[in-house]
């Protein structure tokens, strides 16, 4: 269902690419870790996936479709509607209130425009966010986090993209956090990537790969 | 409800109210001092060509004809040539006028400007266009020491009908005014708004008016105590100080009158609308000088509205770089940033209305109390839309700039966890 192939990406001025991947393949609700050292080119990997960058070479395909022969505003639009992320900082918009934010990911997709609230309304229930008319600055790390992963699933993606999620939490909500992620993304049938450097996560997962095996040159800058 | 670009700007604006809010007040204040500006200009002239009436000339010794109209017909100084009743009896018989009306400046009354003249004033002479005299109370002057007091002044000074009032020699408490307190005048009338200065002057006959100038003669000849009355008026107390004249539709005899008078240096001939034209000729030029202030303002709005737009991009990368990864386009946020700039502007735009409507009425309140010109500064529907359709332009072309940076934001590097 989704599916890298030959996908390289290499940074001007450098001698090899960070990311050199010669096939990759994840089915509709698989999980799978991406771990590596630190500039081993795993939130680069996330962003091609994303199409936020275009790859030197190959392809990056979801449901069929390959993300960079998109342009401009249909491949913002398909991001948008088949593709979840969830930051390390969670990336919250701040001055809105939680259900807005959930909102703010509905606002670019396809769902009719009355739905959007009973929608964000009942993922924030589901995950256990009972105040949905409070700022952002005002909620605790856990509470925010759940509004990330909320916001990531609230669109019912293809994929969700998880870039060290668990990077800013202490190792007790860390557990939680991701608990949360995961159970989220079963709940929609949606593939998770997660990449960390944390190798404690691993076994949470149906599959792990090392960035550094995946790369056919060795990759790491 | 779904979530709207609509809100995403004024979330932005809240986030940020205190630089939005003066961001709005610098481009309402510009658009406001644009629009007090621009009609004050049309309003003034309107209302200077109104106070003229229906006069085709004004006949005065003065020393042209703008002091001869500002002054006998704007009440700005009292003129200080006059002109003997014969010599305007000799003149009326002369020319083929349809109607005359001598006037007499020269007495006051608190400040007030008393005019001498005659019954014809309020039926031949039409202050203005869409204007008749009309009493609000009492009855026109009849015999001497009557006065008619006009709405202004009567508002002003608190005068009522039966009130006596002396009148102080002069425009102004000066040196060389006195007051002539040896006749008491009473007020038989109160006139209705003409919306001319005209309403804060007071009207008597013009035997009263040299009664008062009679006696003046008398005390300095013989000495204070002394009793004047109508008799002992001569003929050189018998002055006046213009002649309001007018040929009817005979446009062929006006101007043929206009030519001859204006050839006898003895006379000094207004056509009071043409006068009024000529000033604000004169003034256009330092009205446009204005105008490009007013303009140069606008602009610095705008620039304003640029410079915080801009600086608050370093704040909205993130966000802009977030709304990205949710599926917004790079038009989006550029329209996003357009349309808050546009807001300042619609927002601006409308509160210089109101500021300019507010400045507008306090001019105008001023003017008619100080000059007695009523000044009704007004722009026509589509003048007051096309100039808040111009600041809401100015404010989009200045969040072009701000946009472009919205529009080329690196979402990578801006999602890049700071530290």
């Amino acid at each position: 269902m989704i599916e890298l192939q030959g996908l390289v990406y290499q940074y001007p001025n450098q001698p090899t690419p960070v990311v050199d991947i010669n096939l990759l393949a994840i089915n509709s609700g698989e999980q799978i870790v991406l771990t590596g050292q630190s500039g081993s080119g795993k939130s680069t990997l996330l962003h091609l996936i994303a199409g936020l960058m275009d790859p030197s070479s190959g392809t990056v395909s979801i449901k069929g479709t390959s993300i960079h022969s998109l342009r401009g505003s249909k491949r913002d639009h398909f991001r948008g509607w088949h593709i979840g992320m969830v930051f390390q900082t969670f990336q919250l918009l701040h001055g809105f209130t939680v259900i807005e934010n959930i909102l703010a990911a509905l606002m670019f997709s396809d769902l009719p425009r009355k739905e959007h609230r009973n929608r964000a309304t009942a993922l924030l229930e589901t995950l256990g966010v009972n105040i949905p008319n409070a700022r952002i600055s005002d909620l605790s790390v856990g509470q925010q986090q759940r509004v990330a992963v909320a916001r990531a699933i609230a669109c019912t993606p293809a994929v969700v993209l998880a870039d060290e999620p668990t990077a800013a939490l202490d190792p007790e909500y860390a557990s939680i956090a991701m608990d949360l992620l995961q159970e989220g993304c079963r709940a929609i049938d949606a593939a998770l990537i997660c990449v960390t450097h944390d190798t404690s996560l691993i076994s949470r997962f149906d599959r792990h790969e090392r960035l550094e095996d995946l790369c056919s040159v060795g990759g790491a800058v | 409800m779904a979530l709207t670009d609509w809100n995403i700007v004024t979330r932005s604006m809240r986030s940020r109210w205190f630089s939005t809010l003066l961001t709005i007040l610098t481009v309402a204040i510009a658009s406001g001092l644009m629009t007090l500006l621009i009609s004050m200009r049309s309003a003034g002239e309107d209302a200077f060509r109104r106070g003229t009436g229906n006069v085709q000339m004004l006949i005065s010794k003065e020393p042209g004809p703008l002091a001869s109209v500002l002054n006998s017909m704007f009440y700005a100084q009292a003129p200080g040539n006059p002109i003997l009743f014969d010599e305007y009896e000799q003149l009326v018989s002369q020319y083929p006028f349809a109607w005359t009306v001598p006037t007499q400046l020269g007495d006051s009354y608190a400040g007030a400007p008393v005019m001498g003249t005659t019954e014809g004033f309020f039926t031949s002479f039409q202050p203005a266009a869409d204007r008749t005299w009309s009493l609000k109370s009492g009855t026109y002057f009849n015999s001497p020491l009557e006065v008619v007091v006009g709405s202004d002044a009567a508002t002003t000074h608190r005068l009522n009908i039966g009130d006596s009032i002396t009148f102080d020699h002069g425009t102004s408490k000066k040196p060389g005014s006195h007051e002539h307190d040896e006749f008491e005048f009473v007020v038989v009338g109160v006139l209705n708004q003409t919306l001319t200065a005209h309403d804060r002057a007071l009207f008597t006959n013009l035997e009263s008016a040299w009664l008062l100038h009679a006696h003046d003669r008398r005390e300095s000849q013989l000495g204070h105590g002394i009793h004047t009355t109508l008799e002992d008026i001569i003929p050189n107390d018998r002055k006046i100080t213009g002649v309001y004249a007018s040929l009817g539709d005979r446009k062929a005899a006006l101007i043929q009158v206009l030519g001859a008078l204006r050839s006898d240096p003895n006379w000094t001939i207004a056509n009071p609308a043409s006068t009024v034209g000529g000033l604000f000729q004169i003034v256009s030029n330092i009205d446009q000088i204005l105008l490009a202030m007013a303009i140069a303002v606008m602009f610095s709005s705008g620039i304003s509205i640029l410079v915080a737009l801009y600086n608050s991009m370093d704040n909205r990368r993130r966000q802009i770089a977030v709304l990205r990864v949710l599926g917004a386009s790079r038009l989006r946020v550029f329209n996003l940033v357009l349309t808050e700039s546009a807001m300042i502007g619609v927002l601006g735009g409308f509160a210089g209305l109101g500021i300019a409507f507010a400045a507008g009425q306090l001019v105008s309140g001023v003017l008619q109390s100080r000059v007695g010109i009523v000044v009704n500064p007004a722009l026509p529907a589509d003048g007051y839309l096309m100039i808040v359709l111009a600041t809401v332009a100015l404010s989009c072309i200045a969040g072009v700039i701000p946009a472009i940076v919205a529009y080329r934001t690196p979402v990578v590097r801006s999602l890049r966890p700071v530290g």
